[in-house]
């Protein structure tokens, strides 16, 4: 039986644009940190926000320790081939004129994937990397590239190895994917909204991940879900008091408004949160509320981590199902 | 201007944004306007199937169309097939199919699938077919890569560069090569052996392969400039109220700015309302904040009666949705002082549905234009 999910090593958040990957690939990385595993987030997004969510301001191709135990790295394909055609040759002023070169480019652009697989390949450098004989973290959280092009990321090593000819590239892709598919050490977490396509979308990520890629997929995770229910017969009142004040009326009608709004989305995500159960088989499904703030800060990313480790707590004890409640 | 006097006043109209903020809804919304007074073209960014969509529907509805309404799917890998069908001499075409090199260039080679379909949008507004071609973009996080995609395209493929693939010893194998410089053939041989591709004999069979069609490639990127960039094209940027949405589209207008796309229209999709009643002193002049639950609940229990709990979580509420509106309009505030003078900004109110009918597309139109088609 594979260690739960929390205590694997390495944790890829995926997601379609715009459901806050981002975001809860900062909460997973807060709650591992307050765990008290030494934690490595990474963003692969070269102008992506988790660096800032997690406190730390232009990060770059060097691992560097934003909060005591939390380490953030900016992963960027092209530095990470360059790395790696630096240890295969090791001539540095060569290299240099090398990857000036147009030449350079084109090779880059004609060898299918290459810029992925090394990007792949440095995480799993940094999941593998021993210092004094133990690993160097306990934990890495990956914020991936919106979903389709995670996909094409975390299926480049696998095409790699069956594509490449045998050699050096071949034998570090077998590696990698052995490391991505192993259920002791990764686990890939879907991030979604309950909503119509987004729900489709990770429905058809979950198929591609798992039975195409054959990778172990971590936590579902519903983000922004609205939970509040207001009856029509209040609503029904709260429209026929016209015998209130005119400014409360314009207050009354506004407050029915949100009600009614509120409502509204609380059953929209409700129906897909249904289906979204009923198609991610035996997976945990974690529901985070929808925030209601003025400002989005590092509060809230607390906030989630602290939900996130609630829905997680419930979900292990098989009770309702990763309901975490949150006030809001 | 208005949205309304934009979509009027021009053919072609792009929306771009990042994921996630409701851009082919606003898309779709705004080709079915075009659709109710003319012809009008949807187009998406993916697939091929041109498709007329029904619109009687809408009749029943009180809106009697005009015009009618083409959605039609570009499909990039197959509009490369096409252009090699097209430019390549017979007898290569095969060959070109099957290079690898070619392969990865018009699937991943960034920016080469949005080239593609803008080459085919040159076509289509050529063609004269359509009154209004509403273009959904990809979503890429900055939507840049379709902007950019002229121009990247035409660096790649940059006829200087491509003929010096052609030069003999490129094909004739390493040993020329490294005969020419020493060092830039052992580098590249090592390079090879240790990704175990071998790419540049592939690019230089395909480069020859195509030769007929790069002489006249650079024609054909200012000819998508002059799209682009027309008279006849608007860009209308969609965003969302969120912070980081926000930020993102500041950074893809600046940017467009630059490229010489300036966008023309702002469409706010999923904005919360805030409410303010205006010089009502009943609570605290014009703003309702979280200091209010407390007396906004006592209004709302007169008002309903019943137990106190119902009336609270009814204040809640409202007070909940009232901090996210007043979050929204401070940043919209700010992030229109950014924007190029003159540029009509809508806001779309966030629907508590899913939007994917006709009738509730039409049902946007009152926030884009201020009126629904069939009072126009």
């Amino acid at each position: 039986m594979p260690p739960s999910l929390l205590q694997r090593r390495l944790h890829f958040v995926v997601g379609k644009g715009g459901v806050g990957k981002t975001t809860i690939a900062a909460a997973l990385a807060l709650l591992l940190v307050r765990r008290g595993r030494r934690t490595l987030a990474v963003e692969m997004d070269a102008v992506g926000r988790l660096p800032t969510l997690l406190g730390g301001r232009g990060v770059g191709y060097v691992p560097t320790e934003v909060a005591p135990g939390l380490h953030v790295l900016g992963l960027d394909g092209r530095a990470a081939l360059e790395e790696y055609l630096g240890l295969i040759i090791p001539v540095k002023r060569l290299l240099a004129t090398v990857f000036s070169s147009k030449l350079y480019q084109y090779f880059v652009a004609a060898a299918p994937g290459l810029k992925e697989l090394m990007t792949v390949g440095k995480i799993w450098y940094e999941a593998t990397r021993e210092e004094a004989g133990r690993p160097c973290w306990d934990a890495i959280v990956v914020d991936a590239p919106a979903t389709g092009h995670s996909l094409q990321y975390l299926r480049m090593p696998q095409a790699a190895r069956e594509a490449f000819g045998a050699g050096l590239v071949q034998r570090e892709a077998t590696k990698i994917t052995g490391l991505l598919r192993d259920r002791q050490t990764t686990a890939v977490h879907i991030v979604t909204l309950a909503e119509e396509t987004p729900v489709t979308e990770t429905l058809e990520t979950r198929t591609q991940l798992v039975e195409a890629l054959g990778l172990p997929l971590g936590f579902v995770i519903a983000n922004r879900v609205h939970r509040r229910r207001f009856s029509p017969a209040v609503l029904e009142r709260l429209h026929a008091a016209t015998a209130s004040p005119a400014a409360e009326r314009a207050l009354l009608a506004c407050v029915a408004e949100r009600a009614t709004e509120e409502s509204g989305w609380a059953s929209i995500n409700e129906a897909h949160l249904g289906r979204l159960r009923a198609g991610i088989g035996s997976a945990p499904l974690v529901e985070l509320p929808f925030l209601f703030v003025e400002e989005f800060d590092r509060s809230c990313v607390e906030q989630l981590a602290r939900l996130l480790e609630a829905g997680v707590a419930a979900d292990s004890h098989g009770a309702a199902r990763g309901r975490a409640r949150g006030s809001s | 201007m208005t949205l309304r006097e934009l979509i009027e006043r021009h053919r072609v109209v792009i929306a771009a944004g990042s994921g996630g903020v409701g851009k082919t809804t606003v898309a779709a919304s705004i080709a079915l306007w075009g659709a109710l007074g003319a012809d009008s073209l949807g187009l998406e960014m993916l697939g091929d199937a041109e498709r007329k969509i029904p619109l009687e529907g809408l009749a029943a509805e009180g809106v009697p169309p005009r015009g009618s309404l083409v959605a039609l799917m570009l499909d990039q890998k197959g509009a490369w097939d096409a252009l090699v069908e097209r430019h390549a001499p017979p007898e290569a075409r095969a060959r070109i199919l099957a290079n690898p090199f070619y392969q990865h260039l018009s699937q991943t080679f960034a920016g080469s699938h949005e080239y593609m379909a803008i080459e085919q949008l040159c076509l289509l507004v050529e063609s004269g077919r359509y009154d209004l071609i509403v273009v959904d973009t990809p979503p890429t996080r900055h939507a840049l890569d379709f902007l950019e995609a002229p121009r990247r395209i035409g660096d790649f493929l940059d006829r200087k560069i491509i003929r010096w693939f052609l030069r003999p010893y490129f094909s004739a194998g390493w040993s020329a090569l490294r005969a020419m410089n020493r060092t830039a053939g052992f580098l590249l041989r090592r390079l090879e052996q240790a990704t175990g591709v071998s790419a540049l004999a592939e690019i230089s069979d395909f480069f020859s392969s195509m030769s007929e069609l790069f002489e006249n490639f650079q024609s054909r990127v200012d000819r998508a400039h002059e799209v682009l960039r027309g008279r006849e094209t608007a860009f209308v940027l969609v965003s969302g109220p969120e912070e980081q949405v926000l930020g993102d589209a500041d950074y893809l207008s600046t940017k467009m700015a630059e490229l010489r796309m300036p966008l023309k229209g702002v469409v706010l999709n999923r904005v919360h309302r805030e409410f303010r009643p205006r010089g009502g002193r009943g609570l605290g002049g014009d703003d309702v904040g979280p200091e209010d639950a407390e007396r906004v609940a006592q209004v709302v229990a007169r008002a309903v009666g019943g137990s106190g709990r119902e009336a609270r979580e009814l204040a809640e509420n409202f007070i909940a949705y009232q901090a996210l509106a007043r979050g929204e309009s401070l940043r919209i505030e700010q992030f229109r002082v950014g924007l190029p003078r003159g540029v009509p900004v809508v806001q779309v109110p966030n629907f508590a549905r899913d939007i994917h009918d006709l009738a509730s597309l039409a049902a946007m139109h009152a926030y884009l234009f201020g009126t629904a088609r069939a009072a126009a």
